[in-house]
């Protein structure tokens, strides 16, 4: 039986296989799925997105589906479909992709809004209304999504609101020459994550998401916080701060990363380092800021800029 | 509880406790005792938490000049009371002062107003010491300091907002370290108080003094005694027998445990009877000789000294300021030991003092009662002198119906003896013991009680009774005095009231002399009878301030002498007398706690009061626990948050070393973030910093108590640091 900071190095160990050169990338994925988050992935194609997200679910033992978003897409292939059953003579619920423990939406800004909030809604409330009947999704439950900051033609970008479901949003970018190397330099595999071997059990995974919700944070610790979320409520650089749910969701993921670093307790470290990534897409910037330049890593900059302006307790 | 809010509540509180001291020791005007009351009740509402209450009774907004307006006219106020009203500079000061509490009261906004009310209860508590020395002082002292320390602490948890500007008043704002009264505050400033307590009682016994109670002289408020003045009428003791205040108290170191019975205590004797009133015509002083200092001795007259008398009987008296001169001893006292000046005494054998005394005294007496001798029981002729007759034959001008009584009475009788007893046996046999007679407003009251009403009180019976027997030629007369019934077992003395005030007979026999007797039959005890329980705890009250008055306000400078001397001379330690002192003080709590165990089980069944006393701890110890929840105290106790402190301390001083290196760590940046910074500007003390964090965001922010080991360590190894800074 293994500890859980065992446990959670078994898996960054087990994915970084695969992925090459992006420790902080597998850590912040372990992080989200700990604190029972979703995670928007941002990048170019042909990094490793769907990678990085099948490996963690092999090396979880969990089921593992992927959607194609296209601007086709019907909210029933996502949630599923009841279709009549002639030899029962009556509606039977074939479940979609969503019913799985790690599900991969690529490009989900390349389909309709209304599609869209239907994964969205599934993703809030873990479970999946059709027909007046509710069918709980399995646990654990994440989502990983991606979309492409290159392409504009032809999508329909989320809205803030419903960017604030996601726990974090990550770039995974290229990797430096000399892992790139390495990946090319591996035994070629069509599906490097296939040969994983699974390092956890699902419901050990359960075991330690509520763990992670039981780490201690300090008052002090949740006064300061609260000082970087008003901060970004007060700054003139931004027209909508973060919300309350923003700051329940950096509390959640600073627990995690607490856990993943192998201790009971916050601290301040954790919270200024994971605010940049837990809040950045969860602002709006002021038009002063020029459409241009309203980019992922303009946020990032700002909430870093603010995060640096906030006393931390001593 | 925020600190602010704390801070008003025991402002007001510290404001009410001097309050109450002044209205318990000063007699205030009623409508300046409803003033300062209702001031305080509605600043009290308006701190409350209510909010209701709060928005009712807003702060007056008045500007600082119509407040100086009112407190010159206070001011004014003051002068034309000390000069016309009052005519006392100290009560109409007191009066001032309460009208300065209220205007602070209601003006109650910035720091310096606060100062201004703590300056206001001070120099009131002050005042209400200076005019009394009761018990009573003791609580409110007491409430006083807890409130003055609280309060004082609050004030430096506080603190003024930083408005640089004057124009802009300083209000108060709590600390942001000290947000709110915590229980370690909590039990830091009872502490606190406890301990100046403490040191007060130390110094108390220590410091030399001058004089105590300098302002108390002449303030006191005497009790109004009736019956020892030169001349009393008929009927003025029955008014005062619903009196309960204390006159005095009786100890009788001869007779440790209490007898049954009463205790005549002789005040005035009188002569001269007119018909409506009493007067002594032998009020003669004469200054008793002082035989050892402090020591007065009655020269008994000739006749005295051929008298049998009686054993010699200790009695010490504690006197409260009366309006009388008269000095108080059980009947026919031969010495007197007290602190006074001169004492005197007149023929009909009362004491006194040059001048009635405003502070109560206490003074030793010896006295002897006379007893009958055996040569009264023969008849026989006796010639008195007639200067002698003048006096204890005298008679109003009254109708024969009283000597006809009296003659009926006493005729078969021989001996003066058996005819003073046959007299007394008729008064006491056949008439009623009454406080309801209206007797002083009639005529002939002595005709009126002996003939028509028959009903009476002490004074009616002993008046009779000195008329018939003079009627029929036995020299008597009236003496007044107390007759003490109530005994106080917890400090085993006679607690004489006004009540008891008596009048009685003394009857001059050929061969023994005054002898003393009683017509009035014993009823009057009915009065002073009230619920057990409650006349427990006033007995336990009385005997905590008898000594009260003994070990305190009477402790003098000689005591204090007597201290040093012991201590010097080593025979007794002052732990011991100390302990001797709290001992006896603390004796009468024990003894009504185990005379409360014997009244609960009957006095016999001693196992079965354990039991019960065991039973009431326990469920004492259960409420403790229901209603104080020590489990939900915040989680670490003291010594882990002193800890948490000592390492925070550790860290700030590592930090403040680095920075002496040029390695400052700026506001935003957290613990380890800047060891990162550290090893890479620093790197040869990196480690050393690295321990020191580790340990500190442990502590600080997992609040995860360090082992003793841990902190040595962390201590070492911020020497070590300290040493590559120097290096």
């Amino acid at each position: 039986m293994m500890n859980s900071a065992q446990s959670i190095r078994a898996i960054q160990e087990n994915i970084s296989r695969v992925i090459k050169g992006k420790p902080e990338v597998i850590e912040l994925t372990v992080v989200a799925l700990l604190a029972r988050g979703h995670l928007l992935l941002e990048d170019v194609p042909g990094v490793g997105k769907t990678t990085l997200a099948h490996s963690l679910a092999r090396s979880l033992d969990c089921s593992f589906k992927r959607i194609q978003f296209t601007s086709d897409l019907l909210p029933s292939d996502i949630v599923g479909v009841s279709i009549f059953n002639r030899q029962k003579q009556a509606f039977e619920f074939m479940p979609g992709p969503i019913f799985a423990n790690i599900v991969l939406a690529d490009e989900i800004n390349r389909t309709t809004p209304k599609t869209q909030s239907s994964l969205l809604e599934a993703m809030s409330e873990a479970q999946i209304s059709v027909d007046n009947q509710t069918y709980p999704l399995s646990q654990p439950f994440m989502v990983i999504a991606t979309q492409n900051p290159a392409e504009y033609h032809g999508t329909f970008p989320l809205p803030e609101s419903q960017l604030d479901r996601f726990l974090m949003r990550l770039r995974i970018g290229y990797p430096s020459p000399d892992e790139e190397k390495k990946v090319l330099d591996r035994p070629q595999s069509l599906h490097p994550a296939e040969d994983l071997q699974p390092v956890l059990a699902a419901q050990d995974m359960l075991d330690l998401q509520a763990q992670a919700d039981n780490v201690f944070m300090d008052e002090s610790l949740t006064e300061y916080l609260l000082s970087i979320v008003q901060a970004t409520r007060q700054s003139e650089l931004l027209s909508l701060g973060v919300s309350t749910r923003g700051a329940l969701a950096l509390s959640r993921a600073v627990k995690a990363l607490a856990l993943v670093r192998g201790r009971n307790y916050c601290l301040p470290d954790d919270i200024k380092e994971l605010a940049p990534t837990v809040l950045s897409h969860r602002i709006m910037m002021a038009r002063t800021q020029g459409l241009r330049q309203r980019s992922f890593e303009q946020a990032e900059r700002i909430i870093q800029d603010l995060v640096e302006s906030v006393p931390v307790p001593v | 509880m925020p600190c602010d809010q704390a801070l008003r509540l025991t402002s007001i509180g510290l404001a009410s406790v001097s309050f109450i001291g002044l209205v318990l020791g000063a007699s205030l005007p009623g409508w300046l005792m409803f003033l300062t009351a209702s001031a305080l009740m509605v600043t009290l509402l308006r701190t409350g938490p209510v909010n209701a209450i709060t928005s009712v009774v807003r702060p007056v907004p008045l500007s600082a000049t119509t407040w100086n307006i009112l407190v010159l006219s206070g001011f004014l106020g003051f002068w034309i009371d000390s000069l016309w009203i009052s005519g006392d500079l100290l009560a109409s000061g007191i009066h001032f002062l309460l009208v300065l509490m209220v205007i602070k009261l209601f003006n109650l906004q910035h720091r310096r107003d606060y100062v201004h009310l703590y300056a206001i209860s001070l120099v009131a508590i002050l005042a209400a010491a200076s005019r009394t020395s009761d018990l009573w002082y003791v609580p409110v002292f007491l409430a006083y300091l807890l409130a003055g320390v609280w309060t004082l602490l609050l004030f430096q948890l506080t603190k003024d907002t930083a408005v640089p500007s004057a124009d802009l008043p300083r209000r108060l704002e709590p600390l942001e370290s000290y947000s709110g009264v915590t229980p370690k505050l909590f039990w830091m400033a009872n502490g606190l108080a406890a301990a100046t307590f403490g040191l007060t009682l130390v110094m108390f016994f220590v410091i030399p003094r001058v004089n105590a109670g300098l302002y108390q002289k002449g303030y006191g408020e005497n009790v109004r005694t009736s019956g020892f003045s030169d001349t009393v009428d008929l009927g003025s003791i029955g008014p005062i027998k619903r009196d309960r205040s204390v006159v005095m108290r009786v100890e009788l170191p001869d007779r440790p445990t209490h007898e049954v019975g009463h205790f005549y205590v002789r005040g005035m004797a009188f002569d001269r009877y007119d018909g409506r009133s009493w007067a002594n015509q032998l009020a003669h002083r004469r200054n008793l000789s002082e035989d050892s200092p402090e020591m007065f001795t009655l020269r008994g007259s000739k006749s005295h000294q051929l008298l049998s008398r009686g054993a010699a009987l200790h009695q010490h008296i504690q006197l409260e300021p009366l309006d009388t001169p008269v000095l108080f001893a059980a009947p026919f006292a031969e010495s007197v030991h007290g602190k006074f000046p001169a004492v005197q005494s007149d023929i009909n054998g009362a004491l006194y003092l040059p001048f009635p005394s405003s502070t109560r005294i206490e003074y030793t007496a010896v006295s002897r009662p006379n007893t009958i001798s055996p040569d009264d029981s023969r008849p026989q002729p006796i010639t008195y002198p007639e200067s002698f007759l003048r006096h204890f034959l005298q008679m109003p001008v009254q109708s024969d119906r009283i000597a006809k009584l009296a003659r009926d009475i006493s005729e078969s009788k021989q001996t003066v003896y058996e005819k003073a007893v046959a007299i007394q046996e008729h008064l006491s046999h056949n008439y009623q013991y009454s406080l309801d007679a209206p007797l002083a407003a009639q005529a002939h009251p002595l005709e009126e009680f002996l003939f028509v009403r028959k009903t009476g009180y002490c004074e009616h019976y002993a008046t009779a009774m000195v008329m018939m027997l003079r009627s029929v030629g036995v020299p008597a007369r009236l003496v007044t005095g107390f007759l003490a019934t109530e005994w106080n077992e917890y400090g085993n003395y006679y607690v004489v009231r006004q009540q008891d005030a008596h009048a009685w007979v003394e009857v001059h026999l050929p061969q023994s002399g005054w002898v003393m007797m009683d017509p009035t039959p014993a009823d009057g005890d009915s009065l002073a009878e009230t619920l057990p329980a409650w006349h427990r705890v006033q007995s336990l009250l009385d005997s905590a301030r008898l000594r009260w008055n003994r070990f305190f306000v009477q402790y003098s400078a000689a005591d204090q002498l007597a201290v040093v001397r012991d201590i010097q001379t080593g025979g007794v330690s002052v732990r011991l007398w100390t302990l001797d002192s709290l001992a006896s003080f603390l004796k009468p709590l024990t003894a009504a706690f185990e005379a409360g165990m014997s009244h609960l089980t009957g006095g016999y069944l001693t196992p079965v009061g354990t039991l019960v006393a065991l039973l009431l701890a326990g469920c004492g110890a259960m409420a403790w626990l229901v209603w104080a929840r020590p489990w939900k105290w915040p989680r670490r106790a003291a010594g882990a948050a002193g800890d948490e402190q000592v390492i925070v301390q550790l860290y700030r001083r590592t930090l403040r070393q680095l920075e002496r290196r040029g390695l400052r760590k700026p506001a935003a940046m957290p613990p380890l973030q800047f060891i990162r910074i550290i090893q890479e500007e620093w790197s040869t003390a990196s480690t050393a910093v690295a321990c020191i964090t580790e340990l500190y965001c442990r502590a600080r922010f997992g609040r995860v108590p360090l082992t003793t080991e841990e902190l040595h360590h962390a201590r070492e190894t911020f020497k070590q640091l300290r040493s590559l800074s120097r290096s």
